[in-house]
């Protein structure tokens, strides 16, 4: 007999209200038992929000609305897991600081105030309007996110730049995959990360640099778990992360110090005859330069610049050397550094140079950041035009104008700037007028003090978001709602290049609206409501955007519509018309890649130093990045949910060696002051011997951590470099 | 298509409130779980029999610090937007090379002798015969939260929505009918997984290990944990939870705090009352009886459920809370008839003088209680004397000065009780400095914690109180020793009874809690 069916008592009272709060009853569509209360009458998937794992999650519906949700069971991606910020996406869309209505700030009062989207939508055409009359095209510019729906990414692009006329935009996918893009595009002639997640379960050797995929993507780690072929794991990062401590060999180099190594590393191989020069002749260019170019970095000279120890460096090339099947991963501890793109490109060299590409279980593989950035870098029609196509390419625009049958004058014919550069001209006064949707830029941007100081310089500035307590809120003029993800239809393109559905499975609060008919709404107010007449709903939209892909690298034509994603639990691109979808597809199987000649390239450079070396003021390198699987970005989201917080540390922190903090006379728990040349912030000490002497660590999440960093991007991807800093720690002052 | 502004805003409005995937997309198949195949492997095989029970395994190895168990937990069994059964700490090496990092999934134990099953005063625990599940009736729980203070692994979790606490009950409807319970089903890397343990065997490895399961853990010993972390490698002598230095402040427990010095104030007035005679005992005793009353109704406030309180009685065999409630229900009743017997017109009670001097007993075991209470949770600031000292320190020092206003109030010479109050309030001083001292030296006991949290995040209360006791409990009395006016003698008692309320809301809040290392 269960507890729950034994009786009660006077003296046990084993029933009641409170009790049946927990009593579970088989759910069925395969959730086996769940809360009554939660029970739901019909379920249906959706793509999660968050990274770019792009996990299948199950929503459970009771009359068409969310209750809970949980991971899906078929989903091909997560396999009926997903990691914390996964199982509480509901939560955030809860939030008391939701947006529900426009809200304008008053010249009078300075204060925000709430408006209707009628007064809104007149506010915002006007002033941008005026300006453009005033100042020209280029004094507007918009700043966009990786977290909406493609559909909405390529309408905001063509509303900006094919309707209101304006020349500038990117998006915050500039801070985390810009340097993947520019990479793959230079190497293979196409954004194209060419792997599949099953190629996790079948590498024999798999090398991750500047990863800590246990905690950045917790469900990609659980595929790396189930390859049955006793995989070595080798983690690169000057960190002791948790994924250094799952892989079986860490190389804890000096920070930046990745270009030398992987060119030392190239080097090594050569000499070992590790070169598939079969491969190499057909399928590459320029080998024979690379292989000059990296003669000077010899083991030892590797060993001096990283750091290592020349036994660890020996059996990095050992076990690459012998691996038959070997992947190179990267994320944001190579994609956010001086020379990012170079150090991407040295990965994507290894790979072509020993063949370890177009088999399962290899690739140079980028894994990517916000659950839409690969959406945005096809699409975003930002930098680049709609399609992966140029708009300095005259046949690309006239393409483009063809398909969405726009006059081809309205298309501009230079690339957009880039998020530095635009930021660069808010501060100098040339861009006047600014759109930002759905990012929080006062938080995330490099060197935070300049960034916040340049917005103040704004004379209209937009932010279209979900919530009215962002950073960037206290800095607008005019803030429209946003319903969020879980409010509203759409696509994302997770890393593998997965397209995946985003459905509407709970109401927006207010007049929220979706972005999507935000950019409607903003189309007719401007009077261009005709020229998007065709993008009447995502899914309209979705087959413009299909017509746009036809003939290019990512042809989704044989996409029919939403159903076939939802049957099919997402598809990766390309799927041309015809084609019949499997589960997992990748790219360059034949050899052929998307340059003109079908050959891939090896690119690179010599190294360059740092920006910014330590020196007797600032002594120690300051690195950030991701600090806990319960947060997420800027915590505009994640910190709306009690559990998540409950799983995330309680405060800020800086992370310090031992030796370090013994010659400052600290302990763990004291708090510190951290400063740079830009601004002194003050933390929580973590003493920990995760980090080796000269270096420390802070999590990015906190609102100050940016203050500390130095504007340096990338000169290729223009991607800043977060992740090198020299800083001075010192007690704070205390009683 | 273009229509006016205004009427397609209504439009993409009303498009915005509709809902459409269940007519588009939902699946409206009633498949029940793929059947146990996918978790069988972390399934026990077999139920427990005779001397077994269930327990987790947890393999440390595999545990990344995704914290996906947590909140599958949360999601699967439908709890509370702040409600989490689950937690994940982190254990790092300070010093070590290579350095170690390590993430700890961590629910109940379901522990052997479970400290919140053995605390709780209305029976709302039950270990399961068969199974060793502890559960929690939530029905049951009046809501006193003793089981989230008795269990040293901080796993039952109170809410005051519901006014009740609750538990991890190993997904026990789950398990019945064949499924794996929501955290094992949930871990990416198979971590967490239901095994079949002798309970034998438990207790024989706890008894053998000096320290616990777990480095920077609570000691197994106080309630044998069931547990079981398993690692390849062990852990190098040097580590430590993450956030081993990072004390937090514990909640106030306001309620507590007054039902603490209110009833130690009455029972110690009743206690230096003895020394007295005539109209200022007769005096002291109905105060004493006031503020007795006065700070067990302060305890109803503490309470969750309130109305559930009439069983508080059911757990005296095993719960000093129960004895407690049992001790005051005692002395209030007995001093109560005391005093009607003395009412005017019968004889003065010095006749019979055993039976001031039994309350007082009584009021004692009643004081016991309350300082076994603290003491029986094993926390290091509240063990011993730190609880059932300070608790009596308390009594005396405060009773001393009631008397000593009522003896001035009522004009009667009292030439001793300043000194009395002096002596107390200097014992109570050093007792403090004890506990205040945070050493030199690196070495960071729970004890020193609490201290620097009193010097850091509660500074100017610690001054505060430190000032008024000295003033009001050492000054005032020392000055104006033979025969304080009244305002001196209250005013001395305000500032003790001040400082006897902040030390007390100290205690709670600096309170270094248990609970696995670096959740």
């Amino acid at each position: 007999m269960t507890r729950r069916s034994q009786p009660s008592s006077l003296w046990r009272q084993r029933q009641g209200p409170l009790t049946r709060e927990l009593d579970q009853r088989p759910a069925d569509f395969g959730l086996g038992l769940v809360p009554e209360r939660l029970r739901p009458d019909a379920t249906t998937g959706l793509v999660c929000g968050f990274c770019s794992t792009g996990c299948g999650l199950q929503a459970h519906l009771r009359d068409g609305v969310a209750v809970n949700l949980s991971a899906e069971e078929f989903y091909p991606v997560n396999q009926g897991m997903a990691c914390p910020k996964g199982w509480e996406a509901l939560t955030p869309l809860r939030a008391a600081d939701r947006l529900t209505q426009p809200l304008l700030r008053r010249d009078s009062s300075h204060a925000l105030e709430e408006t209707s989207w009628d007064t809104a939508l007149r506010v915002f055409t006007q002033r941008f309007k005026d300006l453009i009359a005033r100042h020209g095209p280029e004094s507007i510019a918009f700043l966009s996110t990786g977290q909406i729906c493609t559909e909405e990414m390529a309408f905001l692009g063509a509303l900006f730049k094919f309707g209101m006329g304006g020349l500038h935009g990117d998006s915050n996918t500039r801070q985390c995959m810009a340097t993947s893009h520019v990479a793959y595009k230079e190497s293979f002639g196409f954004d194209a990360p060419p792997y599949t997640y099953a190629d996790f379960e079948q590498s024999d050797v798999l090398v991750f640099i500047g990863s800590n995929l246990c905690i950045a993507h917790p469900i990609l780690w659980q595929r790396v778990l189930k390859n049955r072929h006793r995989p070595e794991v080798i983690v690169i990062d000057p960190r002791a992360t948790e994924t250094a401590m799952a892989g079986t060999l860490h190389l804890p180099i000096c920070p930046k110090s990745d270009l030398v190594l992987l060119y030392g590393l190239a080097r090594a191989l050569m000499e070992r005859g590790c070169v598939d020069a079969g491969f190499v002749h057909a399928h590459t260019t320029g080998f024979l330069e690379f292989c000059d170019a990296v003669q000077e970095f010899t083991p030892d000279r590797v060993c001096e610049v990283s750091g290592l120890d020349p036994k660890a460096f020996a059996r990095l090339v050992e076990t690459v050397a012998r691996g038959k099947r070997v992947s190179f991963w990267w994320t944001m501890g190579v994609n956010q550094g001086h020379e990012s793109t170079r150090t991407a490109q040295a990965i994507i060299n290894l790979a072509l140079m020993t063949g370890n590409i177009g088999r399962p279980g290899t690739g140079a593989n980028s894994i990517t950041g916000q659950c839409n950035a690969m959406g945005s870098r096809l699409f975003a029609n930002a930098t680049g035009l709609l399609g992966g196509r140029d708009f300095r390419n005259e046949a690309h625009r006239e393409e483009v104008a063809r398909i969405l049958n726009i006059p081809l004058p309205c298309i501009p014919v230079t690339n957009s700037l880039a998020y530095d550069q635009i930021v660069e001209r808010v501060s100098d006064g040339r861009i006047k007028g600014l759109w930002i949707i759905g990012t929080n830029p006062s938080h995330s941007w490099i060197e935070q003090g300049r960034l916040r100081a340049a917005l103040g310089r704004l004379e209209f500035l937009v932010l279209q978001d979900m919530y009215s307590t962002t950073e960037t809120v206290r800095q607008a003029h005019l803030v429209l709602p946003a319903a969020g993800w879980g409010e509203k239809d759409g696509t994302f393109i997770n890393s593998e290049r997965r397209i995946g559905l985003v459905r509407k499975v709970t109401r927006a609060p207010g007049a929220a609206l979706s972005d999507f008919n935000i950019f409607r709404l903003v189309a007719s107010a401007w009077g261009c409501g005709d020229r998007f007449a065709e993008w009447s709903s995502p899914e309209a939209a979705f087959q413009i955007l299909k017509r746009l892909s036809a003939g290019r690298p990512c042809d989704f034509t044989g996409i029919a519509d939403y159903r076939m994603l939802s049957d099919c639990g997402g598809i990766q691109w390309p799927l041309r018309t015809g084609e019949v979808p499997v589960t997992e597809r990748r790219l360059f199987g034949d050899g052929r890649f998307f340059t003109p000649d079908g050959r891939a390239r090896f690119v690179f450079d010599s190294p360059r130093p740092v920006p910014e070396p330590a020196d007797a003021q600032y002594p120690l390198i300051l690195l950030t990045g991701r600090g806990s699987s319960a947060q997420w970005h800027t915590l505009t989201r994640t910190g709306k949910s009690a559990v998540l917080n409950g799983l995330a540390p309680v405060e800020n922190y800086l992370e310090m060696n031992p030796a370090d903090a013994q010659a400052l006379g600290l302990t763990s728990g004291n708090r510190v002051s951290v400063t740079s040349r830009r601004a002194t912030i003050e933390v929580r000490l973590r003493v920990s011997a995760c980090l080796p002497p000269g270096r420390c660590f802070m999590p990015m999440h906190f609102p100050e951590t940016n203050r500390l960093p130095l504007e340096v991007v990338d000169p290729h991807s223009r991607q800043p470099s977060y992740k090198y800093c020299a800083v001075a720690v010192t007690p704070a002052v205390e009683l | 298509m273009l229509a006016e502004p205004r009427t397609l805003i209504d439009e993409l409005l009303a498009e915005q409130g509709a809902l459409t995937a269940v007519e588009r997309f939902s699946r409206l198949h009633d498949q029940g779980l793929a059947e146990g195949s996918r978790y069988a492997r972390l399934l026990p095989q077999s139920r427990p029999r005779q001397g077994q029970q269930y327990s987790f395994e947890v393999d440390l190895d595999q545990c990344s610090g995704c914290k996906a168990c947590v909140t599958a937990c949360h999601a699967m069994n439908g709890l509370l937007p702040n409600e989490a059964w689950r937690d994940v700490g982190q254990l790092v090496s300070r010093s070590a090379n290579p350095p170690r990092l390590q993430t700890v999934t961590t629910a109940c134990h379901h522990c052997l002798d479970p400290g919140c099953l053995n605390g709780c005063p209305v029976l709302a625990y039950e270990k399961d015969p068969e199974t060793g599940i502890v559960h929690h009736l939530d029905d049951q729980c009046m809501g006193c939260q003793y089981c989230v203070l008795k269990c040293p692994y901080d796993v039952p979790k109170y809410s005051g929505q519901l006014g009740i606490v609750r538990k991890c009950d190993m997904c026990s409807q789950r398990l019945e009918s064949g499924e794996a319970p929501a955290c094992v089903q949930a871990c990416p890397n198979e971590a967490i997984r239901i095994r079949v343990v002798d309970v034998a065997e438990i207790a024989e490895s706890l008894r053998e290990r000096r320290e616990s399961f777990l480095p920077d853990a609570p000691d197994g010993r106080i309630t044998q944990p069931t547990t079981r972390f398993m690692r390849r490698q062990e852990f190098a002598a040097d580590t430590a939870a993450v956030n081993a230095d990072e004390p937090r402040l514990q909640p106030p427990h306001w309620p507590l705090v007054w039902m603490l010095v209110l009833t130690q104030m009455g029972i110690g007035t009743w206690w230096a009352a003895l020394a007295e005679r005539g109209a200022v005992r007769s005096i002291a005793f109905i105060l004493s009886l006031a503020l007795t009353a006065a700070g067990v109704t302060a305890s109803v406030f503490h309470l969750g459920q309130p109305l559930k309180a009439w069983r508080a009685f059911l757990g005296f065999r095993k719960s000093w809370m129960s004895r407690e409630i049992l001790a005051f229900s005692l002395f209030l009743p007995a001093g109560l008839t005391l005093l009607l017997l003395n009412s005017p017109g019968r004889a003065d009670l010095s006749s019979r003088d055993w039976l001031p001097g039994a309350v007082a007993a009584l009021g004692g075991l009643a004081l016991l209680c309350s300082g076994m209470i603290y003491h029986d949770t094993q926390r290091p600031t509240w063990r011993g004397w730190r609880s059932v000292g300070r608790f009596m320190l308390t009594s005396a020092l405060l009773g001393s000065l009631v008397i000593s206003v009522v003896a001035a109030a009522q004009e009667v010479s009292a030439a001793a009780w300043p000194w009395i109050i002096a002596g107390l309030a200097l014992i109570k001083f050093c007792f403090e400095y004890r506990w205040l001292r945070v050493p030199a030296s690196s070495v960071s006991t729970p004890l020193h914690q609490s201290a620097r949290l009193q010097w850091r995040e509660m500074r100017r209360l610690t001054w505060a109180r430190l000032a008024a006791l000295l003033v009001g409990g050492l000054m005032f009395p020392v000055l104006i020793a033979s025969q304080p006016p009244i305002q001196i003698a209250a005013a001395s008692l305000a500032l003790c009874w001040f400082a006897e309320i902040a030390e007390r809301y100290a205690f709670f809040r600096t309170m270094v809690s248990a609970r696995m290392p670096g959740v």
